[in-house]
């Protein structure tokens, strides 16, 4: 009787699919020419350039709803012989590699064109030209010394806020927790912002690149919830206290944050935009010495344990010298989007977590002056070293 | 429920970052550039301007020197008619450039249209059809009377009209559809070169018909390539094979749509030009020639050395987009056919 019930149950959700799969089958199969109206774009995207000795390099991808063939290259709009591996007919969501012969020239912008074989051009410019960088022992160094620099260091000197957070009386305690929500909550939307401008500049449109950070983000916010909930709950039976799962939890977001970060720093580098990525490895460093602040403050009502500490900035920090790796040798605008919509959702979750922390210690209300204060402070201090970056 | 959305996230990240790779043929060729830049691929190469494939549909090479006198009868008066049969479409799909394929609009199936060519005080009688499926007309230079200039009387789908006029004046001039928008029936195609040579004749010379023109491929109102008689780069991966201390004289005429200035430069000589092929006395001796849009000039000149010469825009842009070529210089004084 049981068994024939759930035979009802799996019919019942699996009828309408079925049924789906019919009107599909009308519409689109063998034989119907319901749908042969109208015009059928071709598209391709450029998603990459790269100068290498004599060569540019293209990496385009066949983004449209046809096959196309890639049949001319141009260099500034000036027609260019081209080599097109692994060959010049691209599927649907195929990619393929232009090779351009070209004697290029440091620091000038280019503008990379490529006409298909309806005579359509597609283009896409490059502001400064500089050799792509070849992975060997020195440059794997330079890029970990910077993931580093922005990642590890300022976490760590942050973490060092840890004695003082201690020594506060619990309205200021409780100042300094809304403190850290502020930063973190400013620290979400600006890796959306960011997530949302690469998409805009690099990603094609057929990835729907907002709806995409929008999915991200909140599959990211759930699984950490559950996840981070259940740590929580288990904190009670064991030896991790609350504040510390609180805390590990706020590392961990802050890990794919930075692991994001990294990629979009490893990939300035890459790219040749030295100025602009020294300027964005300071304001990264100042910026990310919150971030240690925001590890410290839940920990600050336990015993310092050094070690502890050390782990947490670690967790936090060392993503960023993996994505600076990553972003430098073979940047993925898309994995960056990816990445740092799973960091915004990760500290999306954070939030939560501290203000049901600072609900319970202040009796269930938020409607306090300090907490106000703080959040907004944390929102304020964040602008301002955004500036920086 | 978690490992299920890690697992979908993970693979269709996978799907968009890993690139797909498909069957590629692995022997690896070199590929030498123009500029001397070799690189070795394992792909195809994609190359307008050292293009050595099949030819494509429409052949600049015959194209070249080939001339329509039309059927030429006498009339009781002993004047010499000669009658044309141009039919004007423009459902086409051509191959323009190696693997470009373009909707032409065409006077008798090409881009430029026929070289109609008659002698000064014939009487020219064009049997024109439209088997397009816009309205279309043969607009021709030269002096006629106002019901034959092919501007106010369309031909409409299907419809016929004859043109009739005394071949006058002597010289170089055009012919295109005249149909609005005039910019559009050009940029498709509907042009080419009409000759009246002069009673007595010109000197004898290797005679070539070079129709300056561009395709507007992706319709932005900029040409994507220039060329000379369409196929861009074609004299450059097809030198035109000519003979020193032989005269050369080059009917040619500037129909390029959305630039307004073109030009041409000649290496290793220089040329006398003739505005519109109208005078006996050159207008100048130069290597360069500046042309407005319908402009037509006659230029003579002949080759001191052999070898490879070019001819191209000195507007280097056009250059690069395919408006350049090659003579290429054969000595008159040696046997070629011994050597083979």
């Amino acid at each position: 009787m049981a068994e024939f019930s759930n035979y009802k149950i799996a019919l019942s959700a699996i009828g309408p699919l079925i049924l789906l799969a019919i009107v599909i089958a009308f519409l689109m199969g063998p034989g119907t020419n319901f749908l042969e109206f109208g015009l059928v774009l071709p598209e391709i995207h450029i998603e990459q350039i790269s100068f290498v000795d004599n060569e540019i390099q293209v990496i385009v991808r066949n983004t449209g709803p046809i096959d196309v063939n890639i049949v001319v290259a141009d260099v500034n709009d000036r027609i260019q012989p081209a080599a097109i591996e692994p060959d010049n007919h691209l599927t649907k969501f195929e990619t393929a590699l232009i090779r351009i012969p070209y004697d290029w020239n440091e620091g000038q912008p280019y503008n990379i064109g490529l006409t298909i074989d309806d005579g359509t051009r597609f283009e896409k410019s490059v502001d400064a030209a500089s050799l792509k960088l070849e992975a060997n022992t020195e440059l794997i160094g330079y890029l970990g010394l910077i993931g580093f620099l922005i990642g590890i260091v300022p976490i760590m000197i942050g973490l060092l806020w840890f004695s003082f957070i201690q020594k506060l009386g619990s309205s200021k305690y409780q100042f300094f927790l809304a403190f850290t929500v502020g930063l973190l909550l400013f620290l979400a939307f600006d890796a959306i912002e960011e997530a949302s401008e690469i998409s805009q500049r690099h990603l094609s449109d057929i990835f729907n690149g907002q709806l995409l950070i929008m999915t991200v983000v909140i599959l990211s916010f759930l699984i950490l919830f559950s996840i981070g909930s259940s740590l929580v709950k288990k904190s009670q039976f064991s030896k991790i206290s609350k504040p510390l799962a609180i805390s590990l939890m706020i590392a961990v977001g802050i890990g794919f944050h930075n692991f994001g970060e990294g990629l979009a720093v490893g990939a300035a580098i890459a790219f040749g935009q030295v100025a602009l990525s020294t300027f964005l490895i300071v304001g990264f460093a100042i910026h990310n010495t919150t971030e240690g602040f925001a590890i410290a403050a839940p920990m600050a009502r336990t015993k310092a344990m050094i070690l502890r500490l050390v782990c947490l900035g670690l967790i936090a920090g060392t993503p960023a010298i993996f994505g600076t790796w990553i972003g430098g040798f073979s940047y993925s605008p898309f994995a960056t989007v990816v990445f740092l919509s799973i960091g915004a959702g990760a500290i999306f979750q954070v939030v939560v977590s501290i203000i049901q922390y600072i609900r319970e210690e202040n009796e269930n209300t938020l409607s306090n002056t300090s907490i106000i204060l703080g959040i907004g402070l944390g929102l304020i201090v964040m602008y301002l070293t955004s500036i920086l970056v | 429920m978690l490992m299920i959305l890690i697992v979908v996230v993970s693979v269709s990240t996978l799907y968009f970052v890993i690139p797909a790779v498909s069957d590629a043929a692995v022997e690896p060729k070199t590929f030498l550039t123009h500029t001397g830049l070799a690189i070795q691929t394992t792909g195809d190469v994609i190359d307008p301007i050292g293009y050595t494939g099949e030819k494509l549909e429409f052949d600049p090479e015959s194209y070249l020197r080939d001339f329509d006198y039309g059927t030429v009868s006498e009339l009781k008066d002993g004047t010499i008619l000669r009658e044309f049969t141009i039919t004007a479409r423009d459902d086409q799909v051509m191959e323009v450039s190696p693997g470009v394929f373009y909707n032409v609009w065409t006077f008798n199936g090409s881009v430029p249209g026929p070289t109609i060519r008659a002698t000064e005080g014939d009487l020219v009688r064009v049997h024109f059809s439209n088997e397009g499926s816009k309205s279309h007309t043969m607009h021709f230079h030269g002096i006629h009377k106002a019901e034959m200039d092919g501007v106010f009387e369309n031909v409409g789908p299907g419809g016929k009209f004859t043109y009739e006029f005394l071949a006058e004046p002597v010289g170089l001039h055009l012919y295109h559809c005249h149909v609005h928008p005039v910019e559009e029936h050009i940029a498709h195609g509907l042009y080419g070169a009409y000759i009246i040579d002069p009673k007595e004749g010109r000197a004898p010379a290797d005679e070539l018909v070079f129709i300056l023109n561009g395709l507007d491929t992706d319709f932005d109102g900029e040409n994507n390539f220039y060329g000379a008689n369409t196929v861009p780069f074609y004299y450059q991966h097809h030198p035109i094979e000519i003979t020193t201390n032989e005269l050369i004289r080059a009917y040619v005429v500037n129909i390029l749509e959305f630039d307004p200035v073109n030009n041409f430069h000649l290496h290793g000589t220089l040329f006398h030009h003739y505005p519109a092929g109208t005078d006996t006395v050159p207008s100048g001796f130069n290597d360069m020639l500046t042309m407005s849009q319908g402009e037509r000039e006659i230029l003579e000149f002949e080759y001191k050395y052999p070898g490879l010469y070019m001819f191209h825009a000195h507007n280097t842009e056009f250059s690069e987009k395919g408006w350049v070529g090659s003579f290429l210089a054969k000595d008159s004084e040696k046997n070629y056919s011994d050597e083979n």
